[in-house]
C-alpha cells in the first residue's frame, strides 16, 4: 500500500482528499503547511507528496525544495487553486501539476500514473 | 607881330607846327598866299596817309595776336603752343605781348591746380558711390538722363556719354508701376520717395533688385531729379535662399511631396530674385535603368515669355511652397521647354557631359559648348545654348542627380559666384532630400514602434486583468472545489448505503461554510473597488502605530526581525479612520516584515514636518526593484508567490481617502522605506 502526504492548510479540503484518498485505498498522512510537511519527510518514509502552493508558514514552493533537498526522488504532485503556475513545475521539478477540481479523476490518476512508473501501485 | 613873323616862317619849314597854328591861335589863321595853304594841306593829308600806311603794316599783326590771345582766355584757355604767335621780344609790342603770355601761363596754372582739385575730389565721390554699390542718374524735366555714375553706365553696359539723353524707359524693359508713380510725385510735388525692392531688367540684359531713392533738385532754375538706386540683389537672393530653405524643411515637417521640394529648387534658380539663370532643369538618378531621367524644367520658353513674367512676379512676395497644395510655384511652365527635358535621359555609362558631372559629383562650367571637348553632340544638340552650368546633386551618402542651368534668352554671362552659389545650393537641396528620405523612414520606424507599444500596453492591460483574474480564481476555487467535492461525496452516499447520516450532515454543513466563505469574498473583491465610509475621528498616530506593532510583536520575535518604535510624542492629533489606518500601517509591517531576513531590522517612526504627519517604516530588507517600483501599487501585483497583491493598492487608497500621500524610497544602506504623509492639521 503506497504511502501518501497530502499537504493542505485547508482544513475541510484536506479532509475531503484525504477520505477520498483512502477510499482508493492509499494509505494518507496529513499536514496542514510546509513546515510540517518538511518534518514529516524528515521522520517518515512517503511513496508520494501531493502538495498545496497557498499556505501560510512555509509555502508549497518552498517546502517543495526541502523535500528534495533532503530526498530527490519523491514524487511530488502539485495541487493548486492556481492554474496560472503551471508552466512553473517543471523547474521547480516537481512531477505532476494538477489544478484542485471538485472532480477528483485528475488528481488521482495522476497519483496512480507516477506510482505504476515507480512500479508501486 | 615879331612873333607872328616868326612862326609864320617857321611854319613854311616845318608844315605840321603851321597845321597846329592854324588850330591853337585864336582864330583861324589864314595864310596869306592860297597857294601856300594848298601846299601845307596836301603836305599834311600825305603825312597822315604814310603813317597810317606804316602803322598798318607795323602793328596789324601784334594785334591779332594779342585779339587772338584774348579770345582764347575768354574760352578757357590761358596756355599757348610757344610756336604760335611767335614775336621776338624786341619786335614792337613784343614785350606787351610776353606779358600776356606769363599771365596766361600764371591762369593756367591756378585753373589747372582747381580741376586737379576738381578731378580728385569727382573721383573719391565715384569710388565711394562704387564702394556702397549704388547707382546714380540724374534726369532733366524731359525725364532724359544728363548724368549717369560711372557704375551705372558700366553695369548697364553704356559709356558715359553714351547714356547721356537717353530715358529710363529706354534703359530698361519694365518700369515697375511703383516705380514710375514715384517718379512722377517727385516731379508733381517735390516729395523724395524711397522703394524698396524694385526689380529691374535692363534692355541689354541686366537685371537687378534694388532699392530706390528719388528726389528733385533745382539746378540754376532748372528742375532736375536724382535717383539713387542700392543694387541688393546679392542680399535679396541670400535672404531668398535661407527663406527657401526653411521652406524646404518647413515642407518637409509638413510631409509635402520630395516632388514640391524640387520644384521649389529650380524656382529658386530661375527667378531673377534667386539665382536669375533663365532655365533650369533638374535630372534625378533612376537607380534600376541607371539613367539620369528628366524629372522636371522650369523657365520661360521665350524672351518675350521671360520678360512677361518678369512683369508679373514685381510684387509677389516669396511664397513657392504655400497657398495650398494646388498652387504653382511662381515660374511654372509647362511649355515646349518641360516637354523636352522630362522626355529625355541620359545613361550614367555613356558618354554624356550629365553622366560625367554625376559620376564625379563636381559642378562643370562651359563657356563654349561648340568648342569644349567636353560637350558630346547630344548634350550640344539638346542644350542649343553656348554657356551653361551643370551641378551635381548629391548628399553624403549619394549622388541623387545633376541640376542644368543656363542664360539661353539673355545670354548673359553665368559667373563663377553664380556658380557657387548654384553648388552650394545643389548642397543644401541634397541635403533637403536626403533628410526628408530619412525622415520617411524614421517617421516609418516610430509608426511602427509606436503600433508595438500600443501592442504592448494592450498586453500589460491583458495581463493585469490576468492576474486580476487568477486571483480571484484561487480565490473563488478553493471553496467551490470544497464545495463540490462534498456534494460529490453526498451523492455517492446516496448510492454507497454504508455511508452514514453522519457524513452527509458534515458534507452539507462544509458546503455551507464554504459557500459562505465564497460570498464573502466576492465582497470583500467589491468593497476594493467600492469606497468605503470613513469613520472620521480625532486620533494620535502614535496609537496606530503601537497597536499595529503589538498584534505583530510575536510573528517579528519569531522571524527574528528586531522592530524598533522612535514615535514623536507632542504629535497632533489627526482626523481619521483608526481602524483604516491600522490596516494601512499592518500592510506596509507585514511586507516590510516579508521582505526583511532574519536578524535584520524595522523601524517604525512617527514625526513632523512643517506641513505633514507622517509613519515612516523603513526595513533592511531587499528594497524594491526598479520595474516592481512602477506597478507596486496596482491591484493584484505582487512580488510573492503567495501573495494576494491587493496590500499596497488597499494602503493606497486608505491614505487618498485621507487626502495624504505615501513616498517609497530605497535606502542607501539597502532596505526600503514607506513614509505615509497626511496633512498636518492647522
Amino acid at each position: 500500500m503506497s504511502r501518501i502526504l497530502l499537504v493542505e492548510d485547508e482544513k475541510n479540503q484536506r479532509e475531503l482528499y484525504a477520505a477520498e484518498l483512502r477510499d482508493d485505498g492509499y494509505e494518507v498522512e496529513e499536514a496542514s503547511d510546509g513546515k510540517m510537511a518538511v518534518e514529516k519527510v524528515k521522520s517518515s518514509k512517503y511513496d508520494l507528496v501531493v502538495l498545496d502552493i497557498r499556505m501560510p508558514e512555509m509555502d508549497g514552493i518552498e517546502a517543495l525544495g526541502k523535500i528534495l533537498s533532503r530526498d530527490k526522488k519523491i514524487p511530488i504532485v502539485i495541487h493548486t487553486a492556481y492554474s496560472n503556475y503551471k508552466s512553473n513545475f517543471m523547474t521547480w521539478t516537481a512531477d505532476a501539476y494538477v489544478t484542485k477540481s471538485s472532480n477528483l479523476d485528475e488528481l488521482k490518476t495522476k497519483i496512480a500514473e507516477i506510482l505504476a512508473a515507480r512500479g508501486q501501485a | 607881330m615879331l612873333i607872328k613873323k616868326i612862326l609864320l616862317n617857321l611854319s613854311l619849314y616845318i608844315p605840321d607846327v603851321a597845321l597846329i597854328l592854324f588850330l591853337t591861335e585864336e582864330g583861324i589863321f589864314v595864310p596869306e598866299e592860297r597857294s601856300h595853304f594848298i601846299v601845307v594841306l596836301v603836305y599834311f593829308l600825305i603825312k597822315i596817309s604814310l603813317h597810317n600806311i606804316v602803322a598798318f603794316f607795323c602793328f596789324i599783326k601784334p594785334y591779332s595776336a594779342v585779339k587772338d590771345i584774348l579770345l582764347q582766355f575768354q574760352r578757357g584757355r590761358y596756355s599757348m603752343a610757344d610756336s604760335a604767335h611767335v614775336l621776338k621780344p624786341s619786335a614792337c609790342f613784343g614785350d606787351l605781348f610776353e606779358l600776356l603770355r606769363s599771365t596766361g601761363r600764371y591762369l593756367d596754372n591756378l585753373v589747372g591746380s582747381q580741376n586737379d582739385e576738381i578731378e580728385k575730389f569727382r573721383e573719391l565721390y565715384n569710388n565711394v558711390i562704387l564702394s556702397a554699390n549704388s547707382y546714380f542718374v540724374v534726369l532733366n524735366a524731359r525725364d532724359e538722363v544728363i548724368f549717369a555714375n560711372k557704375s551705372f553706365s558700366a553695369n548697364f553696359r553704356y559709356t558715359d556719354d553714351g547714356i547721356l539723353g537717353l530715358r529710363l524707359e529706354d534703359i530698361f524693359y519694365i518700369i515697375p508701376g511703383r516705380f514710375s508713380d514715384a517718379i512722377d510725385n517727385v516731379k508733381k510735388r517735390g516729395q523724395s520717395a524711397v522703394l524698396r525692392k524694385i526689380k529691374l531688367i535692363s534692355r541689354r540684359k541686366i537685371s537687378l533688385i534694388a532699392d530706390i531713392k528719388i528726389s528733385r533738385v533745382t539746378v540754376q532754375g532748372e528742375k532736375q531729379y536724382i535717383v539713387v538706386m542700392d543694387d541688393i540683389t546679392s542680399q535679396w537672393r541670400k535672404d531668398y535662399q535661407i527663406s527657401l530653405i526653411s521652406q524646404i524643411s518647413e515642407s518637409l515637417q509638413r510631409d509635402e511631396e520630395v516632388e514640391r521640394i524640387l520644384y521649389a529648387i529650380l524656382t529658386a534658380v530661375t527667378s531673377g530674385s534667386g539665382l536669375g539663370f533663365n532655365r533650369a532643369m533638374l535630372f534625378l538618378y533612376n537607380e534600376q535603368k541607371k539613367i539620369l531621367t528628366g524629372k522636371m524644367a522650369v523657365g520661360p520658353d521665350s524672351m518675350e515669355e521671360a520678360v512677361q513674367i518678369w512683369g508679373s512676379v514685381q510684387n509677389e512676395e516669396l511664397n513657392l511652397l504655400g497657398g495650398g497644395p494646388d498652387a504653382p510655384p511662381v515660374l511654372q511652365t509647362n511649355g515646349a521647354f518641360y516637354k523636352q527635358v522630362v522626355t529625355s535621359n541620359f545613361a550614367i555609362n555613356g558618354n554624356t557631359l550629365f553622366a560625367d558631372v554625376f559620376n564625379k559629383r563636381a559642378p562643370v562650367h562651359i563657356y563654349d559648348a561648340a568648342s569644349d571637348p567636353r560637350v558630346d553632340p547630344e548634350t550640344r544638340k539638346f542644350m542649343d545654348v553656348s554657356e551653361f552650368v551643370v551641378v551635381p546633386l548629391c548628399s553624403a551618402n549619394k549622388a541623387l542627380g545633376v541640376v542644368v542651368a543656363d542664360n539661353k534668352f539673355n545670354g548673359a554671362p553665368i559667373y563663377e559666384d553664380h556658380v557657387e552659389l548654384l553648388s552650394i545650393f545643389a548642397v543644401q537641396a541634397s541635403l533637403s532630400i536626403d533628410s526628408y528620405n530619412s525622415l520617411t523612414s524614421v517617421k516609418e520606424r516610430m509608426e511602427h514602434i509606436q503600433a508595438k507599444q500600443e501592442a504592448i500596453v494592450e498586453s500589460e492591460k491583458m495581463a493585469a486583468v490576468g492576474r486580476i483574474a487568477a486571483h480571484i480564481a484561487h480565490e473563488i476555487r478553493n471553496p467551490l472545489v470544497t464545495v463540490g467535492g462534498y456534494a460529490r461525496r453526498i451523492l455517492q452516499s446516496v448510492k454507497k448505503p454504508q455511508k452514514t447520516l453522519e457524513d452527509i450532515e458534515k458534507a452539507a454543513s462544509i458546503i455551507l461554510h464554504e459557500s459562505e466563505r465564497l460570498e464573502k469574498i466576492l465582497s470583500n473583491v467589491m468593497d476594493f473597488s467600492r469606497p468605503s465610509p470613513l469613520i472620521r475621528e480625532y486620533n494620535n498616530l502614535n496609537d496606530v502605530v503601537k497597536d499595529t506593532y503589538y498584534l505583530l510583536k510575536n510573528v517579528l520575535q519569531e522571524r527574528k526581525i528586531t522592530a524598533t518604535l522612535d514615535l514623536e510624542q507632542k504629535l497632533p492629533l489627526v482626523k481619521s479612520d483608526f481602524n483604516q489606518l491600522k490596516q494601512v500601517v499592518l500592510n506596509l509591517l507585514q511586507n516590510a516584515m516579508d521582505a526583511t531576513p532574519a536578524g535584520g531590522s524595522i523601524i517604525l517612526k512617527t514625526g513632523l514636518t512643517e506641513t505633514h504627519i507622517y509613519i515612516r517604516i523603513k526595513d533592511s530588507g531587499t528594497g524594491i526593484s526598479p520595474e516592481a517600483m512602477d506597478k507596486i501599487f496596482d491591484p493584484f501585483f505582487t512580488s510573492k508567490i503567495t501573495g494576494v497583491g491587493l496590500g499596497l493598492a488597499v494602503v493606497k487608497k486608505i491614505v487618498n481617502d485621507h487626502n495624504g500621500e505615501i513616498v517609497i524610497s530605497n535606502n542607501s544602506e539597502g532596505g526600503c522605506q514607506f513614509s505615509v504623509e497626511l496633512l498636518r492639521p492647522s
